[in-house]
């Protein structure tokens, strides 16, 4: 471990937030009132689809737009009306924004240079950094003879010199392509272990969110659909939403009606016990689907609709009580080819969420 | 469309030839003439083939006539414009795009509408303006009634002038106000990325260290062309230095040059040397397309590098 990463790890700050909202007027609401708390050193990834306020957030954290009410603390300083420079963040951008016209050394010395920091120091952390994202090399070069993961390191460079107490990434992998983003990923997660910088990551790719986070924060339409460890998101999904954010393929909802004996689906094939009455959403990962099974004596028939052969395993797409269901199975079973399909769903397994609210219901079939 | 028919190659080259008799037809016969001796022009019209006496005609150029000196003012005029025109474009667009101003767009429109009304179109009220400078202010206060109050206070009303006739400030100033670069250098912001102005607030630079740091440095191109295109129609401007300036040592060159035809009938104005005359004057332009002609492509394709 060398300075830079120690110097880092101690200016991580933890971020907090209270009551904090964003309008641009009364009728366009991006954020209502939001409380959060990220953890010092923590790696933090804002998921949610495209207009859901994720990159609003990150934004106002990082002082580029202004809150319109509620509080926002770095550590224990309340920054929200402070300026961009004052707040101790760095951020990554989605198209890197670096300065075309200076070098890989001036574009990292920039943000020293204008705080003033002296000549020597400045090359030297700058020397630091570059050879701990392997760009020691290009210092000399311009961003524009650079490739696309090189230019990304200058822009992580770029943010981490100034050892800057939280380190913010705007969709910053969404411009490499497929085996490039997967290179970048392993290499900021390498990255985040060895300096240990408060990181909040905003993304609508639910993989880069699984892989890196410390803790996923969900958004939906400005709302906390759930915050949580990527494992307990992945198995205790708190919402519809959620369930179907997170996975690929995404988890199964059927329409379900509890007659206090069993849950039947639209069909009215019984699909599991439980002493519930009333209309529910009844959710299932697709590899949790058993085919031809007997784990809890309720086969519900269906018809297979189409295969995808992914090689390492196969997902079969079958109609269920006019729902179609999503079901991964082991590549080289002899069911693809069957037109009728009988499935089981372990009771141990099923989600179920509130048909009205789609908020999950803890705790339906014992425990979970 | 490409057509490859051979009778369309040759019609085309017809016609692109045609064009260039009518370009090269007058600039040829201009240097025949300049070349020739006033003598040879009394005996036998424009010059149909060069001759040798440029250099005495040019000499005379500058001996005899103003030309040399309004070439000096042509120089101040068109530098002047051309800086002027640059600064005030770059910060107005620098304004329009990167601040969010509640009536931006109005004035981006306002700024565009300028195109459409160059000099020419405004001679008159430009003139009125230029004698005196403060007639819009004296009308104002007439119009507000506000002179009413003032010489009811003070006994008299108010009535400013200040007239810029006649002097180099009165030259360039009308001509700055044109909107041409406030779009080219607002058509080049644009093509940069979006994120660069947040970057640089991030890295602790503010609105000013991130025009002087990033935006200048980044539209050097745009400036060279911005430049080239306004010190161009600067010196080219005939129109408004011809109203503007009533002393033959505050013209500029290309009002001189129309001056050197005599004002009485019946003369035989003295072609060669105006020809002569026109040659030089034309020279700094030429240059200028020259040397800086690799920027002006550049510039005006709006890309970096």
């Amino acid at each position: 471990m060398n300075a830079i990463d120690t110097a880092i790890r101690a200016a991580a700050a933890s971020i907090t937030v209270k009551d904090l909202t964003k309008a641009y007027d009364p009728q366009t609401v991006v954020i209502p009132p939001m409380d959060v708390e990220l953890k010092a050193g923590e790696f933090t990834v804002v998921l949610g689809p495209s207009g859901c306020g994720k990159s609003t957030l990150l934004q106002m954290i990082a002082g580029l737009e202004r809150v319109s009410s509620g509080k926002i603390l770095i550590g224990t300083r309340e920054v929200q009306d402070l300026e961009p420079k004052h707040r101790g963040c760095a951020m990554v951008f989605q198209n890197y924004a670096l300065y075309p016209h200076m070098t890989v050394f001036e574009n990292m010395a920039y943000s020293l240079k204008v705080s003033g920091t002296p000549k020597a120091e400045r090359a030297e952390r700058v020397a630091a950094v570059a050879r701990m994202l392997g760009l020691a090399d290009y210092l000399h070069r311009k961003p524009g003879q650079l490739s696309g993961g090189q230019r990304q390191r200058v822009a992580i460079g770029r943010a981490i010199v100034r050892e800057p107490a939280v380190l913010l990434f705007d969709e910053p992998l969404s411009n490499l392509d497929a085996q490039l983003r997967h290179d970048m990923r392993v290499e900021l997660a390498d990255l985040h272990r060895r300096i240990g910088a408060t990181t909040v990551f905003v993304t609508h790719d639910q993989v880069e969110a699984m892989t890196l986070a410390d803790r996923i924060l969900i958004l939906n339409k400005g709302r906390i659909e759930q915050f949580d460890t990527p494992k307990a998101i992945y198995h205790n999904p708190a919402s519809v939403f959620v369930a179907k954010f997170i996975g690929a393929p995404p988890m199964n909802i059927l329409p379900v009606t509890g007659d206090g004996a069993a849950l039947r689906l639209a069909d009215g094939q019984v699909v599991a016990n439980a002493s519930l009455t009333g209309t529910y959403q009844l959710g299932i990962r697709p590899e949790d689907i058993v085919v031809d099974g007997k784990a809890n004596g309720h086969a519900v028939r269906a018809a297979l609709r189409f295969r995808e052969d992914l090689g390492s395993h196969s997902v079969l797409a079958a109609d269920l009580g006019g729902s179609i269901v999503r079901i991964a199975t082991p590549f080289g079973s002899d069911i693809a080819d069957r037109l009728e399909l009988d499935l089981n769903f372990p009771t141990s397994r099923l989600h179920l969420f509130d048909a009205a609210t789609g908020r999950a219901i803890p705790g339906a079939f014992g425990a979970q | 469309m490409i057509e490859n028919a051979r009778s369309l190659n040759i019609a085309a080259s017809v016609i692109l030839l045609a064009g260039m008799l009518y370009i090269l037809g007058p600039l040829y016969l201009t240097l025949a003439t300049a070349s020739q001796s006033y003598e040879f022009l009394l005996r036998n019209g424009l010059a149909w083939y060069p001759g040798d006496q440029f250099f005495n005609n040019a000499a005379r150029i500058f001996t005899e006539t103003r030309i040399p000196i309004q070439m000096l003012n042509s120089l101040a005029v068109a530098f002047s414009l051309a800086i002027a025109t640059c600064i005030l474009s770059f910060l107005s667009a620098y304004a329009i795009v990167y601040f969010r101003i509640r009536w931006a767009g109005v004035a981006f429109a306002l700024i565009l509408a300028t195109i459409m009304l160059p000099v020419d179109i405004r001679v008159i009220t430009t003139y009125q303006v230029a004698s005196n400078v403060f007639s819009p202010v004296n009308a104002l206060l007439y119009v507000t009634g506000l002179n009413g109050l003032i010489a009811k206070a003070f006994g008299a009303p108010v009535q400013l002038e200040l007239s810029v006739l006649n002097t180099h400030f009165g030259l360039i100033a009308p001509l700055v106000a044109h909107g041409t670069g406030t779009f080219l250098f607002r058509q080049f912001f644009l093509t940069l990325p979006k994120d660069l102005f947040k970057a640089a607030r991030m890295d602790g630079a503010g609105p000013v260290r991130f025009m002087f740091d990033i935006l200048l440095p980044l539209s050097r191109t745009s400036f060279a062309a911005l430049f080239v295109l306004t010190f161009l129609s600067g010196w080219t401007q005939y129109l408004w230095p011809l109203v503007a300036s009533s002393t033959p040592d505050m013209q500029t060159a290309v009002v001189g040059l129309a001056r050197l035809l005599p004002d009485s009938d019946g003369e035989v104005p003295d072609f060669p040397m105006i020809m002569a005359g026109a040659v030089i004057v034309s020279l700094v332009p030429l240059l200028m397309i020259a040397l800086l002609q690799r920027y002006l492509v550049q510039g005006l394709v709006l890309s970096e590098k």
